[in-house]
């Protein structure tokens, strides 16, 4: 079972018949061991980090700070996990991201206004610019793709050209200058200034775990109704309850931290209202995040239940294989380069509404931060093995790592010395672990 | 129900709330745009001093050039729980929504030399203004009458043009009195020294060298300005410059510059702690001594307070050794008998 | 053995005729003017040494490579083949000698890809690929336990399963069979014995590469030889000896004809 978590449709209950009769607690689970390995040194590092700050880490303010800081990265990341799966890779994301988000800022600040005619502040603005952004990035995306596939250059070499390329269309797009502010709209998928609110976070939280629930029950079903032994009812209970008490708690979390007064008070004052006596509202689940979730979900199950996550993985695993099984190995790798695309600029929405404009730097540096997290959360550049949760967990804990050390005070340089030895030792002990359980 | 999940999650994820209630003394956060750049190591030691002094603990982060970063940096400083926040940003807009953050929580921002574009920073710089007045001033002193050059900044930097306003002011009198005449003037692409040297070579050949003053506004560029006029013979010309770079103190030793314009980032440094102590014990903005009303280039009417620089020239060269920017033996190296401390 | 009449003798259509083909690389003729044909319940042996153009030419006729000139033919109907899936929709399926597995992915992913079963949402449904590929095994290979394993966890044997089971579920009419053997112990080489026999009796029309003449002997209706990219001849098992099959394969001359 170890291992069978690297595959993508290994379903880890869906073991022969006859088991062994002695099965431990822990097996009898059937819980995925690299996924505990990595929520277990991601807790550590929150503990040591909270220690380290009298607290300040896991306050409800800062678990927020962090989901939304992760965002970007990690949305990137979950593409970056099929280019790699594939053995190719891209890095020229952080120069696409900002073309992407130039591309955005320029069409809401500049072109639609002053060509189209539309007002700032027109309510297609946002939406319009979204369009064109994702527009660029998947084509972009597909370019690369297609000189990769169809004309065979090597992705690094198409994609190391793509990064001088793109950075500097960003910067000629808008002459290296800041485009802002962003539309209000546009801004409300950064974090802070798009959030659910408590009410509408606990439903979709709600919903979310009922959803999960239901999900794990049917897949259930589904392979009783094959013949396939299941795991314990308990077990599956256990389970389910777990993660249910994962997304409430990370919901309840999340509406801990309160809207200051002062914003509160303001937001009254501009409708022209009194705060009423004991007022308390919480931000809630921030957009973004939802954003996240939703890219998670869609590649997990591109990843897991469709043909096109199936050719992914094969062609990763042999891509000769692949081929003579009837596989279109290069508009595979289109398709790859042009999702990786799409989803570099859904990150520009995220990163530019951040900082609520468009700056020329934005996204540098990126490429190396996407590639970090998609290896530290188990890829492997050999080919044929990566997750999308791994990918998520792995910007997740880069970023915990680099916000918790710029709060304890380690100077700037041993930050990134630190960064960069997780990130070989992450890879060292993937490399030892899949020995130990006999994989590749 | 709600209560008892979140009950649960604190618990398990084991964060203690009582040690954020402890109260501390005082915390100043310091947001730098790229500490790789040398010269911020100098304005550190001096906010440090000056935090040390008032009893404030001083944390810090480095947006290693990102502005993204610097958002995240200065969340996480809030986080931290610091009192006050002084920011070096890395983009004038883009650092918008930190100061936001910041805002929110009332937390007091002091904008440190470079401008944020909110007016709830205090931004606190040197007088650019000033600082052109002052190089004018110098070289209108050495050379009251005769034909004059004018070698402004880049193009591109807003402050190229401030310095140059700040000539023109006292320049002016002169000029309309007939005393003095701007022949030639240009911009140095990117402040970068061989630029300014060509257009100075251009000038002098089309004035057919008659020139006898230039006012360049930095050292860079006076530095461009004194080889072309080396190369023909005419060093020793009045000329202006700024920053106290090492090398053109040593020209102002040597005679081949008059002034250099010098702002002393220690004082920059103990300004901005100082302020932001006083921020966050309460001091209005506008109530901070020496703190005026000033409208941004782009608009915006905020608060803040210009120091003013020094003008180094061959009869003050002692202040900057004295203050330890630079030693005796840098400053005057190939000098032989001249100002002090260089005799 | 009274089953080993010639197919050709019922007036049966050729399943297929590989007329004229020829390949190069890079200036070496690979495959220099071959021509075969298949029929069906009938298993051809392909015999010469390495590089002798075997694979290539099955190879051509499964889609991985596209000749330089000549004709396939398929019941009779001008055939085009430029890749695996075209070969695929000519019921065409190959077991190569490198086995063509993924080795990341599991049993059932394996023989199901580039075919996979999917749910009315277009999901693919891995609990009825893995119950399909539990029935095939258990006909293929009783003793096939790891379904939900990746395939590099398999020995050799039961990756040579999986590569069988993907070409005979999917009611192939060609079967290519490249070194099919060659990783296996006596008891499973005797196993796939049985299933040439048993696919040979449904009607399927069988190309068997092989370095073993003596089996060769034993499961082929017709033996052809090449040497340097050239067909030397082919030969009915019953006219010929395994001498003259050896002899064919070293000197590259046909004995029965010289002497005829």
């Amino acid at each position: 079972m170890s291992e069978t978590d690297t595959v993508p449709n290994a379903a880890p209950s869906t073991r022969p018949a006859p088991t062994a009769p002695k099965r431990s607690f822990l097996s009898q689970l059937e819980l995925d061991l690299r996924l505990l390995g990595m929520i277990g040194a991601f807790i550590i590092v929150c503990v040591v980090f909270n220690v380290l700050t009298d607290g300040r880490f896991l306050t409800p303010r800062n678990i927020f700070n962090l989901s939304i800081q992760t965002v970007s990265v990690a949305i990137m990341a979950t593409g970056m996990v099929f280019i790699i799966v594939t053995r190719h890779i891209d890095l020229s994301v952080g120069a696409l991201l900002a073309t992407a988000s130039a591309v955005m800022a320029m069409m809401q600040t500049r072109w639609l206004p002053d060509l189209v005619g539309l007002e700032l502040g027109h309510p297609a603005l946002p939406w319009l610019s979204i369009v064109a952004g994702l527009v660029v990035g998947a084509g972009i995306g597909a370019f690369h793709g297609w000189l990769v596939g169809y004309l065979t250059i090597p992705a690094f070499i198409v994609t190391l050209g793509g990064l001088l390329v793109w950075r500097n269309v960003a910067w000629y797009l808008t002459s290296g200058q800041t485009i802002g502010p962003l539309d209000a709209t546009f801004q409300s998928f950064g974090g802070i200034n798009g959030t659910l609110g408590a009410q509408w976070s606990w439903i979709v939280g709600a919903v979310g775990a009922v959803f999960a629930a239901l999900a794990m029950l049917s897949a259930r079903r589904n392979k009783a109704a094959h013949g396939f032994k299941v795991k314990p009812f308990w077990a599956e209970a256990a389970v389910i309850g777990i993660i249910v008490a994962a997304i409430l708690g990370f919901v309840a979390v999340l509406n801990a931290y309160e809207i200051p007064s002062r914003v509160v008070a303001r937001d009254f004052a501009a409708r022209g209202l009194e705060v009423p006596e004991g007022y308390i509202a919480a931000y809630g689940i921030p957009y973004s995040v939802l954003l996240l979730v939703g890219v998670a979900v869609a590649m997990t199950v591109i990843a897991r239940k469709t043909r096109l996550g199936r050719y992914i993985f094969a062609t990763g695993g042999n891509p000769d294989a692949a081929e003579l099984s009837g596989v279109n190995t290069r508009l595979l790798t289109v398709k790859v380069f042009a999702l990786m695309g799409g989803l570099v600029a859904i990150s520009a929405v995220v990163a530019s509404a951040r900082l609520t404009n468009h700056s020329n730097d934005i996204g540098t540096l990126d490429e190396l931060r996407v590639i970090a997290a998609a290896v530290i959360g188990g890829t492997a550049l050999s080919g044929g093995i990566g997750t999308i949760y791994g990918a998520i967990l792995g910007a997740l804990i880069m970023q915990s790592l680099q916000s918790g050390m710029a709060m304890v005070g380690v100077d700037a340089p041993l930050q990134n010395i630190v960064v960069g030895t997780v990130l070989v030792a992450a890879v060292l002990i993937d490399i030892i672990y899949r020995r130990r359980v006999g994989g590749k | 129900m709600r209560n008892a999940i979140l009950a649960a999650v604190i618990a398990t994820a084991g964060f203690s709330t009582s040690a954020i209630a402890e109260q501390h003394g005082m915390t100043i956060g310091v947001s730098w745009s790229n500490f790789q750049e040398e010269r911020w190591k100098t304005d550190e030691a001096a906010i440090k001093a000056a935090l040390e002094a008032a009893g404030a603990e001083y944390v810090s982060s480095d947006a290693q050039s990102s502005s993204s970063k610097q958002l995240s940096d200065v969340e996480s400083l809030i986080a931290q729980g610091v009192d006050a926040l002084i920011i070096l940003a890395q983009d004038t807009q883009a650092i918008g929504p930190a100061v936001e953050a910041a805002f929110n929580e009332g937390i007091p921002v002091v904008a440190y030399d470079r401008l944020i574009e909110d007016d709830r920073a205090f931004y606190l710089t040197f007088d650019n203004v000033e600082v052109g007045r002052m190089q004018a001033r110098a070289v209108l002193e050495a050379a009251p009458e005769g034909n004059y050059v004018m070698i402004k900044g880049s193009p591109t930097d807003p402050n190229a043009d401030f310095l140059r306003g700040g000539q023109q002011e006292v320049l002016q009198e002169a000029i309309d009195a007939g005393k003095i005449t701007i022949v030639g003037e240009a911009y140095t692409d990117q402040w970068l020294p061989a630029n300014a040297q060509r257009n100075m070579e251009q000038i002098l050949t089309a004035q057919d060298n008659k020139v006898d003053a230039v006012v360049a506004s930095n050292d860079g560029t006076a530095g461009g300005a004194v080889a072309a006029l080396t190369a023909q013979g005419m060093e020793g010309i009045p000329v202006s410059g700024q920053d106290g770079d090492h090398a053109a103190l040593n020209r102002v030793a040597l005679g081949t510059q008059t002034v250099s314009i010098w702002k002393d980032a220690r004082e920059l440094g103990r300004e901005a702690g100082e302020i932001a102590i006083a921020l966050a014990s309460g001091t209005e903005m506008s109530a901070v001594e020496g703190a005026e009303e000033w409208t941004s280039p782009a608009g915006t009417t905020l608060t803040a307070k210009f120091l003013d620089p020094i003008p180094v020239t061959a009869d003050n060269l002692t202040a900057v050794t004295d203050a330890g920017w630079i030693d005796v033996e840098t400053l005057c190296q190939g000098v032989t008998g001249g100002p002090a401390p260089c005799n | 053995m009274t089953m080993q009449t010639d197919p050709r003798a019922n007036g049966a259509k050729p399943l297929v005729e590989l007329k004229d083909i020829r390949i190069a690389f890079g200036g070496v003729q690979a495959v220099d003017g071959v021509s075969l044909d298949l029929y069906p319940g009938e298993v051809v042996g392909l015999l010469g040494h390495n590089g002798a153009g075997k694979s290539t030419l099955i190879k051509i006729l499964s889609g991985a490579y596209k000749a330089d000139s000549g004709e396939i033919w398929i019941n009779g109907e001008k055939a085009t083949i430029n890749s695996p899936r075209d070969a695929r929709r000519y019921n065409i399926e190959t077991i190569y000698q490198t086995l063509a597995l993924a080795d990341n992915l599991d049993a059932s992913s394996n023989l199901f890809l580039g075919r996979e079963l999917t749910t009315r949402l277009g999901f693919v449904d891995d609990a009825r690929q893995e119950a399909e590929t539990r029935k095939i095994m258990a006909r293929l290979n009783p003793n096939f336990r790891k379904l939900s394993e990746p395939v590099s966890a398999l020995s050799g044997g039961q990756r040579q399963s999986v590569a069988i089971a993907r070409a005979v579920y999917f009611n192939a009419r060609i079967l290519i069979m490249d070194e099919p053997t060659a990783a296996l112990g006596v008891h499973e080489t005797a196993m796939v014995a049985d299933l040439i026999k048993e696919l040979k009796a449904q009607g399927l029309g069988i190309f068997l590469i092989s370095h073993d003449t003596r089996e060769m002997m034993d499961l082929c209706d017709r033996v052809s030889v090449m040497k340097n990219g050239q067909l030397i001849g082919t030969e009915r098992v019953e006219d010929v000896t395994e001498d003259d099959i050896l002899s064919m394969i070293i000197m590259g001359k046909n004995p029965k004809r010289e002497a005829a």
